[in-house]
């Protein structure tokens, strides 16, 4: 079974008064461990197929299935637990509480869960270790840069040993050398612990280190490409 | 839990402006409320501790027509047994006997309606603090053969002074037309001027002579070691004695009564504007923090908070912002009712108006555990109502705010 899948998805935004149709028909598989970029121009769809595949919105028509399960046939509150212990978030911003150090950022979703006290702790610590913020840890986000913010998002995301990252645009407000470096970390979580990242961008050189490349036109797939190591 | 409490915490220093102002709002209101709740207690209280002291007692025995019409052939029915039986209460500490008669004033200068008591003053200054109220001349027990004291204002409006007659006019018992001379030995000055306009004070004995051949008392004042047991003293004197009335301050003073209530909805009236006025601060800085942080709760949902943790972690920041006002604001007016309460609140700027309504300008203000209670009480139950909007608001946000661009 794939872990996420979707089936002729469709999403359509005012419906009664001017039809924005913002996903068309998409049927897509994630398979676990795949490192993949949703990309095409503004207005493609990326954001709105990113809000479907976690949960945050609800399809026009259409199914999305992660390990099987139908998002669209829970309840809201069982949708947010689901996400809670499924699912791995990164924005593009407005990603950490803004009275929270990095530490306690990371920590907060692993308290969620009602973790253990020292696995957190063990946790939040090897985290933010591995993305490079070992000693950044109990600095606020508006201490911290663009680039560093987003690594404690990383962090964050996968500390709840999410099934899949969903990450919107994370590059998108960093300069090259932030973004690269992200990337790395992001592409090293894939490589080291087998993470599942979906990442939407614009940026070719983000693009070029996706394993697979969705490329999505006015709400369609237009192509699917896998490429690199396998 | 612990995360949220440091949330809420830590989000209330985010504004530290906005959340002093609601933190000083609440403090200064609920002070002010309070402490003017205490000078109301204190207000009412110094009127009832008057009344009682100076005049009604504890207990009163009437004839059981008095409270319907007033006749001077209605004295209290077999008086003295009476007297013999509250001489051997225990729970009795002192009592007086008054005859009363409704009449007239007759000076020089000018006639005007007067009401008469005869007193004993030797009871009378065992059950009441009547006599302290003299300002000028002597109180009835001086050697004067038919003495009488007059309030100040009464006097001064018939020009009398000590040492000159006046003639008292009233019916007798048995409806006759009755005038005696009397000497005035004295001026009082009571807590209310209208009641020293009117009120003539004379001997029980020389009243009584006059009114009837057998000796009378319209009013027998029982003043009790317990105030608490007026009630059940009340009770057994009308159980023994049929034909007569026993009625306790409460149920006398009509006035007395009405203070007590108008305390009740003067207190419900404070408690209504601080009610008021912290439903609104918190309402209004709770929606305006909501307002800002819209994607923050967007996205914290989206993380997978459930609702009812953001439910409570908005609850919890207001709840904690008022809970410091809150203190802040009691522990002032604990502070300042304990200080009035012994040094006095001097109202003299009013005392001109207040003496002529019978209020001293002096008033210790205090309040009963009870009342400290309830105002917290309501404070916190309006906390919380007030802060489950914004709550409530809160988990309506969607997780999509926190993914939307800028
Ligand atoms: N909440 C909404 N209400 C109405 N229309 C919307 C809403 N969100 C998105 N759309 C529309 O749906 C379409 C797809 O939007 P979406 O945000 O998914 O595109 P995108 O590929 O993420 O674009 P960008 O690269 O600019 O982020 C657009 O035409 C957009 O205007
Ligand atoms: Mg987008």
């Amino acid at each position: 079974m794939s872990l996420v899948q979707t089936d002729n998805l469709c999403k359509t935004y005012h419906p009664e008064t001017v039809p924005v149709h913002a996903l068309r028909d998409v049927s897509l598989t994630i398979e676990r461990g795949e490192f993949t970029s949703i990309v095409g121009p503004s207005g493609s769809g990326k954001t709105t197929l990113l809000n479907m595949l976690g949960g945050l919105d609800l399809p026009t028509s259409g199914v999305v299935r992660v390990d099987g399960i139908d998002l669209g046939g829970m309840r809201d509150g069982q949708r947010i637990a689901f996400r809670l212990r499924n699912i791995g978030f990164v924005f593009q911003h407005f990603n950490l509480i803004p009275v929270f150090t990095a530490r306690e950022n990371v920590a907060f979703v692993m308290l969620l869960q009602n973790r253990c006290k020292s696995d957190m702790l063990r946790r939040t610590d090897a985290l933010l270790d591995a993305v490079g913020l070992s000693d950044r840890k109990d600095a606020r986000p508006r201490e911290l840069s663009g680039g560093q913010q987003q690594r404690v998002a990383v962090a964050r995301a996968l500390a709840s040993e999410p099934k899949f990252i969903l990450a919107d645009e994370p590059t998108a407000n960093l300069d090259s050398e932030s973004a690269m470096n992200l990337l790395d970390i992001m592409e090293r979580m894939n490589r080291d612990q087998q993470a599942t990242f979906v990442f939407s961008t614009h940026d070719p050189r983000v693009i070029e280190r996706a394993l697979r490349v969705v490329t999505m036109v006015d709400g369609a797939v237009v192509k699917d490409e896998r490429h690199g190591d396998e | 839990m612990k995360a949220l409490l440091t949330i809420a915490w830590r989000n209330i220093g985010r504004h530290p402006a906005r959340s002093g102002v609601l933190l000083a709002a609440i403090a200064v209101g609920l002070w002010a409320g309070t402490v003017s709740t205490g000078a109301i207690n204190a207000l009412m209280q110094q009127r009832m501790t008057y009344l009682i002291e100076s005049e009604i007692a504890h207990v009163q025995v009437h004839h059981s027509h008095f409270p319907q019409e007033f006749r001077g052939a209605d004295g209290v029915p077999e008086y003295q047994a009476i007297e013999t039986w509250l001489a051997n209460d225990g729970r009795v500490r002192a009592f007086a006997s008054r005859a009363i008669a409704e009449g007239m004033l007759q000076s020089p200068i000018r006639v005007s309606g007067a009401n008469i008591r005869g007193v004993d003053p030797e009871a009378e200054r065992r059950t009441t603090i009547f006599h302290e109220s003299m300002t000028e001349g002597e109180y009835l027990d001086s050697d004067v053969r038919q003495a009488a004291i007059v309030g100040g204002p009464l006097a001064s409006d018939h020009h009398i002074e000590i040492g000159d007659r006046i003639v008292l006019t009233f019916e007798n018992a048995s409806g006759e037309l009755t005038a005696a001379a009397f000497h005035v030995t004295g001026f009082f000055e009571s807590a209310s001027t209208e009641y020293d306009r009117r009120t003539v004070f004379v001997r029980a004995g020389d009243l009584a002579g006059l009114l009837a051949d057998q000796p009378i008392r319209h009013e027998i004042a029982v003043l009790l070691e317990d105030e608490t047991q007026a009630v059940a003293l009340a009770a057994d004197l009308n159980r023994s004695f049929p034909d007569t009335l026993a009625r306790t301050w409460r149920e006398l003073s009509p006035e007395l009564n009405m203070l007590v209530e108008l305390g009740d909805v003067m207190l419900f009236i404070v408690t209504l504007i601080i009610m008021a006025a912290l439903a609104f601060g918190i309402l209004n800085t709770m929606l305006m923090a909501l307002f800002e942080r819209m994607r923050e709760i967007g996205m914290l949902m989206a993380i997978g908070m459930s609702r009812r943790r953001v439910f409570g972690m908005i609850l919890l920041e207001s709840t904690l912002l008022t809970a410091l006002g809150a203190t802040v604001g009691m522990v002032l007016a604990w502070g300042t009712i304990r200080h009035l309460g012994k040094s006095g609140l001097h109202l003299d700027q009013f005392a001109a108006g207040a003496a002529h309504l019978g209020w001293d300008s002096t008033i210790y203000p205090f309040l009963t555990t009870a009342e400290y209670a309830s105002i917290l009480a309501v404070v916190i139950a309006i906390t919380l109502l007030a802060s489950c909007y914004p709550a409530w608001k809160a988990i309506r946000i969607r997780p999509l705010e926190a993914g939307r661009d800028l």
